[in-house]
């Protein structure tokens, strides 16, 4: 995977790893490419031997802008445990911008969570922090990803419909990509992180040299 | 990696993508959607009429990922 070391481009994205959330982290990673940046993930390597902590840290190191979703701050049924990962690795992007010299003081965060408000029960140091919600729906995510880059760095991009559309048209290309070389749903839809960040840097690529 | 283009995305396609207000139809050479259905099934089925007219039908699911591709007999 082509990672880019440029801090200015570099996006850190903190978010659960489940099932039911990767085809809202799939519009996230499309988002960012789409708008000229790089996305950072915990997932973009695979090595047993590394500790997740260190990756994490590197990855906010590295990364002016991050987007933390807390959506998962609840437990959806009974006796599961809540998820801390993503409130703890908050704090350490937060923590890296305050305390630390340099670039880091540039650094802006995007934090979403599932309904507006929920958030402020589990963690409410953040009262009064500008949180978006997106009712986990892909085309709400992307919207508030292209609004927030265009406050925050862009000026200016094409609207979250278009991005949308372009994201359903992706999506397309690459299921036919797939399904000519042989792949079956269940292998399309579990494809690695890294390896559908390649076919979408491939896709814009082609588009804009179309 | 090889390249993401296909043999088959040189045919007219025409998308099913949901909107806020419904389902969109919307065709891939054009910039905007042509119509919004508040039912999905009622875009669907207008969509189909574009099939005789060599155009691919591409239902998407609300996630972006694809439903049913109801391919042309038309072959570009």
């Amino acid at each position: 995977m082509n990672l880019n070391n440029d801090f200015s481009k570099n996006v850190f994205i903190n978010c659960p790893f489940d099932d039911q959330y990767i085809p809202l982290l799939k519009s996230i990673l499309f988002t960012i490419i789409y708008l000229g940046f790089t996305p950072r993930i915990a997932l973009e390597r695979f090595d047993s031997g590394e500790a997740r902590i260190n990756k994490i840290i590197d990855l906010i190191k590295a990364s002016k802008f991050s987007i933390h979703d807390l959506s998962r701050i609840k437990a959806s049924k009974k006796s599961e445990y809540f998820r801390l990962n993503m409130s703890f690795e908050l704090g350490v992007d937060i923590g890296c911008r305050i305390f630390k010299d340099g670039q880091a003081k540039d650094k802006k965060c995007l934090i979403l969570e599932k309904e507006r408000y929920r958030y402020q029960k589990a963690l409410s140091d953040l009262s009064n922090s500008d949180i978006k919600n997106h009712n986990n729906e892909p085309e709400e995510v992307i919207r508030q990803i292209r609004d927030w880059f265009v406050v925050n760095e862009l000026e200016r991009a094409d609207s979250g419909t278009i991005i949308w559309d372009s994201f359903n048209k992706f999506m397309a290309d690459f299921y036919l990509k797939r399904e000519e070389e042989g792949f079956r749903e269940k292998d399309i839809q579990r494809m690695p992180i890294p390896e559908f960040i390649g076919f979408i840097n491939e896709w814009i690529i082609e588009r804009k040299n179309s | 990696m090889a390249k993401i283009s296909s043999k088959r995305k040189g045919n007219k396609r025409v998308h099913i993508i949901s909107r806020k207000a419904g389902w969109a139809i919307k065709k891939e050479d054009k910039t905007r959607a042509s119509k919004i259905y508040n039912n999905k099934n009622s875009a669907i089925s207008s969509a189909r009429k574009l099939k005789k007219k060599g155009h691919d039908v591409i239902v998407h699911k609300k996630d972006g990922s694809i439903q049913k591709w109801e391919k042309s007999k038309k072959q570009k």
